[in-house]
């Protein structure tokens, strides 16, 4: 018998490091630590040391029989937020410095804020640039809309610029953006030629590599994102793989990027921007699988933690990217999934504003410490999480394996002091109260984001991830009228089972502008040389030919308008003209349920502005085991009754608890009632039945 | 009613208006309601009166408002469910003919129950001048298509002959098509999620809640307005144009709760369409209003309530007809955006509580610039520069303004990149930058202006044309508050190489050319331009500075190392840090302590002697 091999994945997160691991036989096994900023390294092995405390042997015996590592970090948005970064310097076009600081104008004064920091412009400013603010140099150069040179690059001029920047203001990371240089990339390369010449060890991001595109301050931000966090991602990176050497592991680290897809560590060290948000892109990569597993195509996909509130969408099997993607306040371009948060989690506080008494939930988190009043840490101000315990779906005998007694009579003290007893009702209405609010703003931010792309939640179904997510889902999937709703197995480690399900990525992509009556030879000779390009690539990262696969899109747009829809390719590659023409047809579909009925302004005439290639390199996907299903009945599950909130009753009513490690697939329930597993507690409606399928799933069918 | 159940409708009220934004974007497609963000829409209670207002244009809020009204007037009897309407005349309620209103009532069990609003700057009215600011317009009969009230869609379906009439009348009716083509959509999205919130809740409580929360912001208007002091405070409004100079005078009283703008002295109304209805002053006051004193409270008809308005008949805040008006959004309104935002700047600035609220005047004059002509790939383009909407952010009482940081009225909107008006227009930018010495001086500063300069590049026709209502090159308009000194002024030059300075036949503005038109990054004759039609051929440049936000405070009060910082940064010039700040910098531009010490204790000396102060 061959020996067990084992697929690690290990996603950090803001508070905790996840791991999953999958052995080749089909079995799962789920860790947890801490993470440990700024060393993060440290609690990634810790928390694939506490998967394999499960499995009986030791982390080495693990590591060793590991076929790959696949690994998702925040080390990138860390880096920002905490303005960490290196001593970064910015290169212009002379009459241009001012590009990065202007932010197009408002844009990046009001990029980032609440909807209540819009409404008090007097209040707001943009944030501090990465780059200070001498420390930007113009060089006398200038490329033209076609990439013809106007003006031929100062050399002398270019070279006065870099030793300005290393030698006076001491930069260790240099990022170059030329205007028009994603046409001509020719000035960009000499710039960074000189610097390698000057001081070799500087970092240097042009902006024609790292987003080849047009815009020239969204590109000039990326280049410097990338420069400014480059360094420290990098030794980050080294690091871990040291690290994961000495325990024993000799095979590749594969790094999520935010498009979903997985880069060898070494590519992935050099394009930091794409580590952003790397996490809840996988997490969406995750829905995805399990929504192919069980058949759904359109699929809601929410998570929700102690803080933030997270969710992604995918449409008929395909992911939506972000169309203008910031981190912490930063613009920058990178095909990125698009996932939207809004500070509502389990430790949101909740408070009474002081001039209207009207409740409100968040943005401002407890956090883990203090944490929720009642964990019993010292919080002081009640929090979702005290809600939920008020209104019955916690249990505080249960929580965490039984590993922390909940407090639920100092919770109720503080509730009823600072919200019942201001609002003139009983603890219990005001809990109610907060709940129906909580679940009625994500309602609406998922309508919101549904809108933004044209869809009706009504035909998607929804999945629940983390520890907080369960005990609404049943509330604002209803309101949605989603199709079902499901919380998955993997569901508290979600981002971490996302990136055992994705492959290695690479996004290609031309910037030029076609008119749709262009022949097929045309779009073919743009694609050739990056289908070319990919296959290299893949070719020399380990994928034959057989294991690689290339995907076309194109963005389109009316003329004189200035919306862009990027639509796949659904014909034969290389197109022929009914295959160009299917193409067409699509755009002009996918428009008008993007934008609306009579959005299409067909009289302007059609246009292709950018040609995209996804190549992928396909690596072996978990094989998990499908259980046969049983009997409906989930009596030997059920472990007592209590009161428990009912949206249909609005009030508490007794209602069935049941522990989840004791269901069995095919076992079904019915609602009230509520599910404790071992992270989470899901709550079940009147009116809705949960049952289990043969991957523990717990599927929740919503009636009437 | 339960707070619980009026947070989740007043929440779900914002989104109705944010869904149908989104929808109002998506279908019209066009770079001004995308870009720059020149929309709005907003929900009006069954008498028209603001339920809900969205962030966009603000000075469209209670304008709306007065056609919802003036619709309800003219068509009682004859409103059904799925009808909406088109409304454009100024003297009606609209600002100009090119911000068209589609107003559409909601029914709810066929009883009217609401109405929902929107505009945007549509692509044509069909004006002397292309893209609705038409400085060449005489009265309003040349300001193009203009309608008191119309319906557009009965019962749900398009009422096709109205439409082919007004579409009849203006350039690109297919860009014009989809503009109302996405209002029709907002509009429809609007209806049919307030009828849902309606079906969940029921109309008794939607309509309970639409009133508390009417009666919520007055009362939370009324609390602010008296904690803030009793006084009376004044601004003035200079807004020169092509050689006249125009101004508005307002004086704002506060007592107890309730806030009076009298524009009493303001100028008669101008030959030039730089005047405004009075609806569109009232709307003008309100866009500084909303934020700056009611950032945390409903826009909607509760904050109306305490304020009134005088404006004199006959005056440019108050033109009668046929008073041409088309500029009016930039010129007139602006200019109460200004007034309104100083004397409120004024009375937030004499309040302990709320001080921090205080700022000196944003972005204080639009330059409208259209351009137009035939592009590189042959096809004809139209477009405003985006420029206009990046404006300045005033000082504020705790920090300098934002550079180049957009505006009160329109709080979201945004510029075009270099490279997306390079590949649509046959011009190559010579620079874009931010603009030393504009931000107006104070202890804190006001944010820098920008400049930049254009040149026809690759031009099939040689080159471009351009319609310009550029005012405020005179007059310095972004008031300073507290002492504060206004940011610089507005500039507009057309560069013909070959052509020394002065040379050129001058403008009627008589300003002279040489003092600072020269430009030695462009080399050639510069003449002022400010109001009409002009070309952009061969190798002519056409050179924008605009303006910086007012300061706030008194200059010989800002930290000197702030003074040294914005030198090594080039906002301000050494000039300006000595003669105006009264800081002496060093070799290494360091400051020196010593000598700025005498600078300005002889500065203050002068001052006390009532000298000029050079």
């Amino acid at each position: 018998m061959s020996e067990t091999t084992y697929l690690v994945a290990t996603d950090v997160g803001g508070t905790c490091t996840d791991t999953i691991i999958v052995a080749s036989n089909g079995d799962i096994h789920i860790g947890k630590a801490l993470s440990t900023p700024p060393d993060f390294e440290t609690g990634v092995v810790n928390s694939i040391r506490s998967a394999v405390e499960m499995m009986g042997i030791t982390l080495e015996q693990a590591l060793e029989n590991t076929t790959l590592f696949m690994h998702g970090s925040t080390v990138a948005d860390n880096t920002l937020l905490t303005r960490a970064g290196a001593r970064t310097g910015l290169i212009a076009t002379e009459g241009f410095e001012d590009t990065l600081l202007v932010t197009r104008g408002a844009y990046g004064r009001w990029s980032g804020l609440t909807e209540d920091g819009i409404k008090n412009p007097v209040m707001t400013s943009r944030a501090e640039p990465l780059v200070a603010t001498d420390a930007i140099a113009g060089v006398r150069e200038r490329v033209d809309c076609d990439g013809d040179v106007v003006e031929a690059l100062d050399l002398a001029g270019a070279e006065k610029a870099v030793r300005f920047l290393i030698e006076e203001r001491q930069v260790e990371a240099v990022a170059v953006s030329f205007l028009w240089s994603f046409f001509n990339a020719a000035h960009e390369r000499a710039v960074r030629d000189i610097i390698k010449r000057v001081s070799p060890q500087t970092y240097v991001t042009l902006s024609s590599d790292i987003a080849p595109v047009p815009g020239e301050y969204e590109r000039t931000s990326t280049a410097v994102i990338n420069a400014y966090a480059g360094a420290i991602a990098h030794d980050y990176l080294n690091a871990l793989e040291g690290l994961l050497r000495t325990h024993g592991y000799r095979g590749q680290t594969m790094v999520m990027q935010g498009y979903g897809g997985l880069l060898p560590v070494k590519e992935a060290a050099d394009r930091v921007v794409g580590m952003i948000e790397c996490g809840p892109a996988a997490g969406v990569i995750g829905a995805k699988f399990l929504g192919d597993m069980m058949g759904d195509a359109d699929i809601i996909a929410a998570d929700m933690g102690g803080t933030t509130f997270k969710v992604g969408v995918i449409q008929n099997g395909e992911i939506e990217f972000a169309r203008e993607p910031l981190v912490d306040r930063f613009h920058y371009v990178a095909p990125k999934i698009d996932v939207v948060s809004i500070g509502a989690g389990g430790g949101s506080i909740i408070q009474l504003d002081p001039k209207t008494h009207l409740p409100t939930v968040g943005p401002r988190s407890a956090g883990s410490r203090p944490g929720p009043v009642c964990y019993g840490l010292g919080g002081e101000e009640p929090t979702l999480t005290d809600v939920m315990l008020l209104i019955g779906y916690m249990d505080p005998g249960s929580f965490l394996r039984g590993s922390m007694e909940l407090d639920r009579e100092n919770a109720r003290r503080v509730f009823d002091e600072k919200i019942a007893r201001p609002l003139g009702v009983t603890v219990e209405e005001a809990a109610i109260g907060i709940y129906r609010v909580a679940a009625a703003q994500i309602t609406d931010l998922i309508r919101k984001i549904t809108v933004e792309r044209g869809l009706d939640p009504r035909e998607f179904v929804l999945h629940s991830f983390g520890g907080s997510c369960g005990m609404l889902a049943s509330a604002f999937g209803a309101e949605l009228q989603v199709r079902r709703i499901v919380i998955p197995y993997t569901a508290s480690v979600n981002c971490a089972f996302g990136l055992v399900t994705a492959d290695v990525r690479h996004e290609y992509s031309t910037t030029t502008t076609l008119p749709a009556e262009a022949t097929p030879d045309e779009v073919n000779a743009i694609f050739a040389p990056l289908a070319e390009q990919a296959r290299a690539q893949l070719l020399s990262e380990g994928f034959p030919k057989d294991r690689v696969s290339l995907t076309w899109s194109v963005d389109l747009r009316y003329r004189r308008q200035v919306h862009e829809v990027t639509t796949p390719v659904a014909a034969a590659t290389p197109l022929d003209r009914a295959g160009l023409d299917r193409l067409i047809e699509d755009f002009e579909a996918l428009y008008e349920r993007k934008f609306g009925k009579g959005s299409a302004y067909r009289e302007a005439g059609i246009e292709m502005t950018m040609f995209r290639l996804t190549a992928s390199g396909m690596i072996e996907r978990p094989n998990l085991p499908k259980q046969a299903e049983g009997g409906p009945d989930a009596g030997a599950a059920r472990t007592g009754r209590r009161p428990v909130f009912s949206e249909k009753h609005g009030a508490l009513v007794e209602a069935d608890i049941y522990d989840f490690t004791r269901l069995e697939p095919g076992n079904r329930l019915a609602g009230p009632a509520v599910i404790h597993t071992p992270i989470t507690t899901i709550a079940v409606q009147a009116d809705q039945t949960a049952r289990m399928d043969g991957y523990r799933n717990i599927i929740l069918d919503l009636e009437g | 009613m339960d707070p619980m159940t009026f947070s989740i409708i007043r929440h779900r009220l914002f989104r109705i208006v944010d869904e149908a934004v989104i929808t109002l974007k998506h279908v019209s497609g066009s770079a001004i309601t995308n870009e720059g963000h020149d929309l709005m829409v907003s929900l009006y209670r069954a008498d028209g009166s603001l339920l809900m207002g969205g962030v966009g244009f603000l000075h469209h809020l209670t304008s709306a408002a007065e056609a919802c009204k003036s619709i309800i007037r003219r068509f009682e009897g004859r409103i059904r469910e799925g009808d909406i309407y088109l409304l454009n005349d100024p003297y009606t309620a609209a600002l100009h003919t090119s911000d068209i209103y589609l107003v559409a009532p909601i029914h709810h069990d066929g009883e009217l129950v609401a109405w929902s609003a929107c505009f945007v700057h549509v692509y044509d009215i069909g004006a002397m001048n292309p893209g609705g600011f038409s400085p060449q317009s005489p009265d309003i009969f040349t300001e193009g298509f203009s309608s008191p009230g119309i319906k557009i869609v009965d019962r749900g379906e398009m009422v096709d002959d109205v439409l082919d009439t007004m579409l009849n009348m203006v350039r690109s009716p297919e860009m014009v098509t989809l503009d109302l083509r996405s209002m029709i959509a907002c509009n429809n999205v609007a209806r049919e999620r307030m009828q849902a919130l309606i079906g969940k809740y029921g109309a008794e409580t939607v309509d309970a809640a639409g009133s508390e929360l009417i009666r919520q912001s007055e009362d939370l208007f009324r609390a602010r307005l008296r904690e803030l002091p009793d006084g009376e405070w004044q601004s003035r409004q200079y807004l020169d144009v092509d050689g006249e100079t125009a101004v508005v005078r307002l004086t704002m009283t506060k007592t107890g709760d309730r806030l009076a703008f009298d524009f009493t002295g303001s100028s008669p109304q101008s030959r030039y369409a730089i005047n405004c209805t009075r609806w569109a002053s009232l709307g003008g006051l309100f866009a500084p209003l909303f934020p700056l004193l009611c950032y945390d409270i409903t826009w909607n008809e509760g904050v109306i309530r305490p304020v009134e308005m005088i404006a004199p008949e006959g005056s440019i805040v108050n033109c009668t007809r046929p008073a041409p008006v088309s500029v009016a959004t930039v010129a007139a309104i602006q200019s109460v955006n200004n007034a309104a935002c100083a004397t409120i700047g004024k009375m937030l600035a004499a309040s302990d509580t709320y001080r921090a609220q205080a700022t000196a005047v944003w972005h204080a004059n639009h330059f409208a610039i259209f351009k137009f002509g035939r592009n590189q790939k042959g096809g004809e383009a139209i477009g405003i520069l985006t420029e206009t909407f990046a404006g300045a952010g005033g000082a504020r009482s705790f920090a300098d303004g934002v550079e180049i940081g957009g505006e009160i009225p329109n709080p979201i909107s945004r510029m075009a990149n270099v490279e997306t008006v390079e590949a649509n227009f046959p011009i190559r930018y010579l620079f874009r930058k931010r603009m030393i010495d504009s931000g107006g001086p104070g202890e804190w500063r006001g944010g820098t202006g920008g400049e930049m300069a254009i040149t026809p590049h690759k031009a099939p026709d040689g080159g471009i044309h351009y319609v310009i209502s550029g005012k405020g090159a005179r007059h310095p308009m972004s008031d300073g508050l507290a002492g504060g000194l206004p940011g610089a002024p507005n500039r507009y030059l057309w560069i013909k190489p070959g052509e020394s300075s002065g040379e050129a036949s001058g403008e009627a503005s008589g300003e002279a050319s040489g003092e600072d038109g020269g430009d030695e990054r462009i080399p050639g004759a510069a003449n002022p331009v400010s109001w009409g039609v002009f070309p952009l051929m061969g190798e002519d440049a056409l050179y924008v500075r605009w303006n910086g936000g007012g300061g706030f405070g008194d200059p010989l009060a800002r930290d000197p190392d702030r003074v040294a910082e914005d030198v090594r940064k080039g906002l301000v010039s050494r000039t300006a840090a000595e003669d105006i700040y009264a800081v002496a910098l060093g070799d290494t531009g360091a400051v020196d302590r010593s000598a700025t010490e005498r600078l300005r204790s002889g500065r203050l000396a002068a001052r006390l002697e009532g000298e000029q102060v050079s």
